[in-house]
């Protein structure tokens, strides 16, 4: 590397860990309390015992749990571990990051201004973009949702992380099965080989919350290792990515290939859900179909995130689960564009 | 490893990027790299982190439980890493330290290139649309500080977006105006070598997301100050919006060119 090329990827390197990181720790800090404060299988309580239902009910969770998509990885993989049924956690893991506060009004922003034919009336840009955005962000994780719930967790999940949720249902299972539990002054939290839940409830307070944060720093550490490789990758990326630019722009207005486009795009430069909206906005060549495709498959998938996701998933999980979010919504925005299109045509 | 090992390393990791962002904050350079909405965030982070760091390394040999159920059977652990923790260390700190070490706050002159710097102006409203004064020639007198040499003082964001508005065209074409950027020389159509771009970015987010916002300077038989590349300066000359290279280009024919300091806000940001 030049000396040039050195500072472009360092410039670029630290505004995106600068970014980013904040937002990690959030997440992590999140995921080290709900590891120690959370009882296995609490989240399981709040949620619908029909699955289908279920799925949907997590979905919505992120206009609640407000967490992008760097906080959200960390935060699954600890609900996970307390036993919150996969699906639900990948749909609140995809959805999540967009269907929230901060990424609705960054969107509805971002578009305000330009008008749109839809359906033979004239509407904001800004209406269409953000309910589009939501919506369909919504619909393709609770879809996904629905087919990982058709799925065994091995398939999906780290070996290790099924053996330590297996090792927790089966934890769970003896300690349901445990009438009577005697217990001695002898017992300690090293190996003792029985619960002994309530002898660390009485120590309470800071002894809980020493054991919190160095799960969270762990998780810290872990998120942030994946973090720091997708981030030099990207800035890597970043630094160079113009030359397609061209080659971009002329694929702009074509229906079928400039949400294809798009999606490679957001996946190379992996925005921030928050503030995507306004580098969509300025793709001002796209059609809306196109920027709608960036909007929803950025932050479900990019290049950061497939480092962040191996954290949780088996890699080949990941491939099939990119896959299908690319057809599905490239699918949805060509269709989204082809409507108005026809809107546009309306006498 | 051991644990206890394990955590003052991990303090350790994250006590550095806590420093490293802290110090960006304080000393001011965060305005690089981050828009506004942005910056802040760096701080409570940086704070965070050094709390963490600094809590997690203080007790790293204390006692501690975690207040539910590791029987038999359940091999759960709280402080498993997945990677030793020597190598998350080499990947959290090496990349972060290499950055520090190299960063200039900046972009060059070809990373920019690759960021619009050269490029046709956008034919778009979309920063600007619910700015733009009422176009009449006095809405935009009224609306702009004139100078003691008689030049509307524009920002460059007004000059490079007027491209996209064929009417504000109209009315500004052949005005009076003085502006500020960074000078860099223009790369094609110069065979004079008369020619020069001046440019600020426009940041959304970070700096990675930035834009560059160019227009072109003509001097015609005017002397061009001898400066840096990417100096800043303020320039002052006569507005016009020729087609070149197929496309609507703004061309200041330069009459003034001095150099000046930065901006106390370098970058123009989203919703500045």
């Amino acid at each position: 590397m030049s000396g040039e090329s050195q500072q472009d990827f360092a410039y670029a390197f630290l505004s995106i860990l600068f970014e980013g990181a904040p937002f990690i720790l959030l997440g992590t800090l999140i995921s080290g309390f709900i590891d120690i404060y959370m009882p296995p299988g609490m989240m399981d309580r709040f949620l619908p015992k029909n699955k289908t239902l279920a799925v949907i009910v997590a979905g919505l969770m992120g206009a609640i749990f407000p967490v992008c998509e760097c906080a959200v990885v960390p935060v699954i993989r600890r609900l996970v571990r307390k036993g919150l049924p996969v699906s639900c956690a990948l749909t609140y893991m995809l959805a999540a990051p967009i269907v929230n506060p901060i990424t609705a009004l960054s969107t509805w922003k971002a578009f305000s201004g330009p008008m749109v034919m839809w359906q033979g009336e004239t509407v904001s840009a800004q209406w269409l973009m953000t309910s589009g955005r939501l919506g369909l962000g919504l619909v393709v994780a609770i879809l996904l949702g629905l087919v990982v719930a058709r799925m065994p967790m091995v398939w999906i999940l780290r070996k290790r992380l099924v053996d330590e949720i297996n090792g927790v249902s089966t934890a769970s299972k003896k300690k349901a099965s445990k009438k009577q539990h005697v217990h001695t002054a002898e017992c300690s939290h090293q190996g003792c080989g029985h619960d002994h839940s309530h002898e660390h409830d009485s120590s309470a307070g800071s002894s809980r919350l020493v054991a919190a944060f160095r799960s969270a720093i762990k998780d810290f550490v872990d998120v942030g290792v994946y973090f720091s490789i997708g981030v030099v990758i990207t800035a890597l990326f970043n630094t160079g990515i113009a030359p397609g630019a061209a080659w971009l722009d002329g694929l702009a207005s074509r229906d079928v290939i400039a949400p294809a486009a798009l999606m490679v795009l957001a996946f190379i430069l992996s925005l921030c859900s928050t503030s995507d909206a306004f580098i969509a906005a300025t793709l001002d060549k796209f059609t809306y179909g196109a920027k709608l495709a960036f909007l929803v498959f950025g932050p479900m998938l990019d290049l950061k995130l497939i480092f962040l996701y191996q954290t949780v998933m088996r890699r080949k999980f990941i491939f099939w689960m990119a896959l299908g979010l690319f057809v599905s919504i490239g699918a949805a925005a060509v269709a989204f564009q082809w409507v108005i299109n026809q809107s546009s045509n309306l006498p | 490893m051991k644990l206890k090992r394990q955590r003052i390393l991990f303090s350790l990791i994250v006590l550095v990027w806590a420093v490293v962002m802290l110090y960006f904050y304080v000393s001011g350079r965060i305005d690089k790299y981050l828009a506004p909405g942005f910056r802040d965030f760096t701080l409570y982070g940086g704070l965070g982190l050094a709390v963490m760091g600094l809590f997690v390394g203080l007790t790293a040999g204390d006692e501690a439980s975690c207040g539910h159920d590791h029987s038999e059977g359940d091999p759960h652990d709280h402080e498993a890493s997945e990677m030793h923790p020597v190598t998350s260390m080499a990947f959290m700190l090496l990349p972060l330290l290499f950055a520090v070490c190299n960063t200039k706050d900046g972009f060059s002159v070809e990373a920019l290139s690759r960021k619009a710097l050269f490029d046709a102006p956008l034919d778009s409203k979309t920063f600007i649309t619910g700015d733009l004064p009422p176009l009449t020639l006095e809405e935009i007198q009224r609306t702009h500080r004139k100078n003691e040499q008689g030049f509307y003082e524009f920002n460059l964001m007004e000059l490079f977006f007027a491209v996209g508005d064929p009417e504000l065209q109209k009315i500004i074409d052949g005005m009076s105006v003085e502006t500020e950027g960074r000078l860099v020389m223009e790369r094609e159509n110069n065979e004079s070598g008369k020619r020069r771009r001046l440019y600020r970015l426009f940041i959304t987010c970070c700096a990675a997301d930035a834009r560059a916002v160019p227009i072109i300077l003509d001097f015609g038989d005017q002397e061009i100050p001898q400066l840096e590349e990417n100096a800043w300066v303020k320039v002052s000359g006569k507005l016009t919006f020729p087609i070149e290279r197929g496309t609507t280009q703004v061309i200041l024919q330069t009459a003034t060119c001095e150099a000046k300091d930065a901006p106390w806000e370098e970058n123009f940001m989203r919703n500045q």
